[in-house]
């Protein structure tokens, strides 16, 4: 069927962790999607994922259906997981949380490049690079 | 209970990161708001855009929801002290506001009242109480994924236009079914057998349990399929909600399965491409009968010749 969209919501929520309260709720329910609908489903999805916050992107048509799409995970996100850290650090200049490998940063690279506005992989690992520092994390050859 | 709503603006290359920040806080996750994922739908061609440029959000941002009450101001200060380090000292505006719970897993249930469609028909929710008034056709349906409620313009018109149509006794396919509301219509509108197709196994899947939640199972079949590929005639009715380009491509298969005097309804039409849809049907044994149109979506009626 033809349909229009009204509205594109973006939200970033826990994998397999949706829940209706906010930011799902407020979001989708303001244009009248089925909530537990979508909570369902982007659980189902994401259950393989758990522990890594997922970027979705949810298109909604004026029938108040709805389609959705997941995204890779922030690079903050990978990066986090690579060194086995809960946070950045607040000081990322002076105060060093963690370090990652060359090798993982590539591998980071090569999993985002499809969501990345990046040419190459190097440019893409130039970007990922430069979310390791401002988190605190150094990038050691490896 | 109470949110605190607090909404960043930032640089739209940070978006994601940013989001993660307010995560590591503990705010279950985040709405990005991203003026740059509508471009996409606003010059789109044809059949799948048209969105209202009132609905694209001015500029980049952010927005997390912390409970209200004790700790959310050190919270705050916390979110602030990470957004500094992380933006390196470039300024960013930040909005707080309240905001109060809400029932949001059933709210959206509001939007949803039973719909009377042409003279009899009535699609209703399933949660909705809906006494029929005498000689009325009540559908039930749930929206959800994927699917609306039954209440799109296309639906509505193709409704609309198997009721004026069928009699009681036809054989009907309807092409593209989706949450399967014109075959479940067409069923209890008195058609004697009816095939629904959808190439989505979703559709098949969803179209199944609304046809059993409907109870006309032993007259609806429900299959994946290609437009018409594998379907003989002779058919009475074939229905198609589907696209412009949809219809293009199915309608000479579509003279080819019809009986002589048989029906052919194209819909989801939208009126930009009502003349090739209707240039595309010339070459064919199919004479236009009749058309409908509804805020912008055409219903064309074929009458196989």
């Amino acid at each position: 069927m033809a349909k229009r969209v009204t509205a594109v919501v973006k939200l970033q929520v826990p994998a397999g962790k949706a829940t209706p309260a906010p930011p799902v709720g407020p979001a989708l329910g303001q244009h009248g999607v089925n909530i537990m609908a979508f909570v369902k489903e982007f659980n189902e999805r994401t259950a393989s994922q758990a522990g890594l916050i997922i970027p979705v992107e949810v298109t909604i048509y004026e029938d108040r259906s709805f389609t959705f799409v997941c995204k890779t995970p922030p690079a903050s996100v990978l990066l986090k997981k690579a060194c086995g850290i809960e946070t950045g650090s607040g000081e990322p200049n002076r105060k060093k949380v963690g370090k990652v490998p060359r090798s993982k940063v590539r591998e980071i690279a090569e999993l985002k490049m499809r969501d990345l506005n990046a040419n190459s992989i190097e440019a893409a690992m130039r970007m990922i690079e430069g979310t390791a520092r401002s988190m605190g994390i150094e990038i050691v050859e490896g | 209970m109470r949110w605190l709503e607090v909404a960043v603006a930032v640089p739209r290359e940070h978006l994601e990161e940013v989001g993660t920040l307010f995560a590591e806080l503990g705010t279950g996750g985040v709405t990005i708001e991203d003026p740059a994922l509508f471009s996409k739908y606003l010059d789109g061609p044809g059949d799948c855009v048209a969105l209202d440029p009132r609905a694209v959000p001015a500029a980049p941002r952010v927005k997390g929801y912390f409970p209200a009450g004790e700790g959310v101001g050190a919270r705050l200060a916390e979110l602030k002290r990470r957004l500094d380090s992380f933006l390196g000292g470039a300024p960013y505006q930040l909005l707080v506001r309240e905001v109060e719970e809400e029932d949001w897993a059933g709210a959206w249930k509001a939007y949803y009242r039973p719909l009377a469609v042409g003279k009899r028909l009535v699609v209703k929710p399933s949660w909705e109480k809906y006494r029929p008034l005498p000689g009325q056709v009540v559908v039930e349906l749930d929206p959800g994924m994927a699917f609306g409620c039954g209440t799109h313009p296309t639906t509505r018109l193709s409704l609309a236009v198997l009721e004026g149509l069928l009699r009681g006794g036809e054989t009907v396919v309807d092409v593209g079914t989706g949450s399967g509301i014109l075959a479940i219509a067409a069923a209890l509108l008195g058609a004697r057998r009816v095939l629904a197709v959808d190439n989505d196994p979703v559709a098949v899947a969803v179209a199944r349990e609304n046809v059993e939640r409907n109870r006309v199972q032993d007259v609806v079949e429900v299959r994946e399929g290609d437009l018409l590929a594998g379907i003989a005639g002779p058919l009475d009715v074939v229905v198609a909600n589907i696209t412009a380009g949809a219809v293009v491509r199915l309608a000479p298969a579509a003279a080819g399965v019809l009986r002589p005097g048989g029906f052919f309804l194209a819909s989801g039409i939208i009126r930009e491409r009502e003349e090739e849809v209707r240039r595309a049907l010339e070459g064919l044994p199919l004479s236009l009968a009749g058309s409908r149109l509804l805020n912008s979506w055409v219903t064309l009626i074929a009458r196989r010749e």
